[in-house]
């Protein structure tokens, strides 16, 4: 994969019980991810996990009342969002899964009032890409190349590094701007 | 983020608060107007007495849009290092002052939903200058000033109109402060400027439940308490200066004739930070990391000491 040296694309680390909270909650948008070292450091860890219908029978069944499952994202983040506030100081979040689910998540906890001293992500799963036309503002779902084609505009986009917390989403360039039609081959770069 | 430089200014008011407080009003020398500060800011206030300087820091009271005149409210202390004496005893009005640019250590946290401010006794001053600025920003905030039961009404009177979210807690009705800061909203930021020992019943509190660093700010100028004596050894100006029990190595540095840098006074800015070359620094400030602190290569000269017999620095 090509390196860009674009600082913005965020780094993730492993996931850790931040001891100075007191309630801790875990987000992610797949049951695949293991929890279980994390949930070991933190007896009252809750978790939530979307578990969409297909996977029934085959991912293990979260059964007891610190575990929640979801039959969608839109689901997850919604209930997310109500519990934030509720919520009280000394409150941390963890979310695992694709980048565009954590950065939903953690857009959803900055809105609440969380702050990044609160909120722990790291990445799971695929590495497809929300990318974001900067000419239309479409978000085109899951690129899996380095240059892919706008669903909103048509423009052919390179996928730049370059991420947008906020947005939660790449930023995607039209790559023949100069030389219109001059469009280099495109490579399978996130899986 | 500091701006340099020094400004000239004139007294032109001394209003006297309480027996032990009162507020010097300075306007720049020549007319114009003090650069903007920000709320929390404070200044390096040089006075110069018949036969010493003093540099002392002081908070700001006065509001950030205000720039025809600075003000600070400075207590008479008992166990002063001279300053707060040489301020209520010798200034009465119309004397020339060296103020430096105000600078700000003490900022409002932009992004937080909540502001608790915690203050004790004096400490009350940075406060002074965010309740305006919150108030205007219509933000949610509330504000706890401990002291004692006879300078109640003394704070109540600077704090104007208590409307609910001002508490003045006099010695007599003291809340506990887990009371004050359990069970608070997501994004509350807690501030406090007091005594040392409240700041730090403040911090352990928050800390307890669950407030993240970032979420807990001090304002940490004012007592830099002594020690045991020792000697500092300064090997480019080549000089030789005893370090006395009751006075901080930046003040024997300055008495020394020895250009110091200098700004906060407090352990706080960095400002003042110079290479040790031998011997072992005893830090008591707040800006070093744990690394810098074992290595004790470098030391905050207006709030730490030594732990060895002396200390020679790369001054």
């Amino acid at each position: 994969m090509i390196d860009q040296g674009i600082k913005s694309r965020p780094v993730y680390e492993r996931l850790r019980i931040d001891h100075s909270g007191l309630r801790h909650l875990f987000v992610a948008d797949t049951p695949s991810f293991s929890v279980e070292p994390l949930a070991a450091e933190a007896q009252a860890l809750e978790v939530w996990a979307v578990a969409p219908l297909d996977s029934e029978g085959v991912s293990p069944a979260l059964t007891d009342e610190r575990h929640r499952s979801f039959r969608s994202v839109q689901g997850l983040i919604q209930r997310l969002t109500h519990r934030l506030k509720d919520e009280r100081m000394g409150f941390r979040l963890y979310a695992a899964g694709r980048e565009g689910f954590l950065w939903d998540v953690y857009g959803t906890a900055q809105q609440a009032g969380l702050g990044r001293q609160e909120v722990f992500l790291t990445h799971h799963g695929s590495t497809r890409r929300r990318v974001m036309c900067v000419h239309c503002r479409t978000f085109n779902e899951g690129v899996t190349t380095t240059i892919a084609q706008c669903e909103g505009c048509g423009a052919q986009l390179f996928v730049r590094d370059h991420f947008s917390r906020r947005l939660s989403a790449y930023m995607g360039v039209k790559v023949d701007a100069e030389l219109p039609g001059d469009v280099p081959p495109a490579e399978q770069a996130y899986q | 983020m500091i701006v340099e430089g020094k400004l000239s200014a004139r007294v032109v008011g001394v209003d006297t608060i309480s027996p032990t407080l009162k507020r010097f009003r300075f306007a720049p020398q020549g007319g114009g107007q003090f650069p903007t500060a920000a709320p929390g800011a404070h200044i390096l206030v040089t006075l110069r007495g018949p036969d010493r300087v003093w540099k002392n820091s002081y908070s700001l009271v006065t509001t950030p849009e205000q720039r025809d005149q600075y003000a600070i409210i400075v207590r008479r202390a008992d166990a002063s290092r001279g300053g707060s004496h040489f301020l209520h005893d010798v200034i009465t009005g119309g004397e020339a002052v060296e103020l430096s640019a105000p600078a700000s250590l003490f900022p409002i946290a932009s992004l937080a939903r909540k502001h608790i401010l915690i203050s004790g006794g004096i400490g009350l001053t940075p406060f002074l200058s965010y309740v305006p600025v919150l108030r205007s920003r219509k933000a949610t905030f509330e504000l706890h000033q401990f002291c004692s039961e006879g300078e109640a009404g003394v704070f109540r009177d600077l704090l104007g109109n208590e409307d609910g979210r001002i508490h003045v807690h006099g010695s007599t009705s003291r809340p506990a402060l887990d009371q004050i800061l359990a069970d608070q909203p997501l994004g509350t930021h807690v501030y406090t400027c007091g005594p040392d020992r409240l700041m730090e019943g403040v911090a352990q509190t928050a800390r307890r439940l669950g407030f993240p660093e970032n979420a807990i700010h001090q304002e940490s100028f004012g007592a830099a308490t002594g020690g045991q004596p020792f000697v500092v050894r300064l090997t480019r100006s080549r000089k030789t200066i005893e370090v006395g029990e009751t006075q901080t190595l930046l003040e024997a540095l300055e008495a020394a004739g020895v250009e110091a840098p200098c700004l906060c006074r407090g352990g706080a800015c960095g400002v003042c930070l110079v290479p040790v070359v031998d011997g072992e620094p005893e830090h008591r400030d707040h800006v070093l990391s744990d690394a810098e602190r074992a290595e004790g290569r470098i030391i905050a000269t207006c709030v730490s000491r030594a732990k060895s017999a002396s200390l020679v620095l790369d001054l």
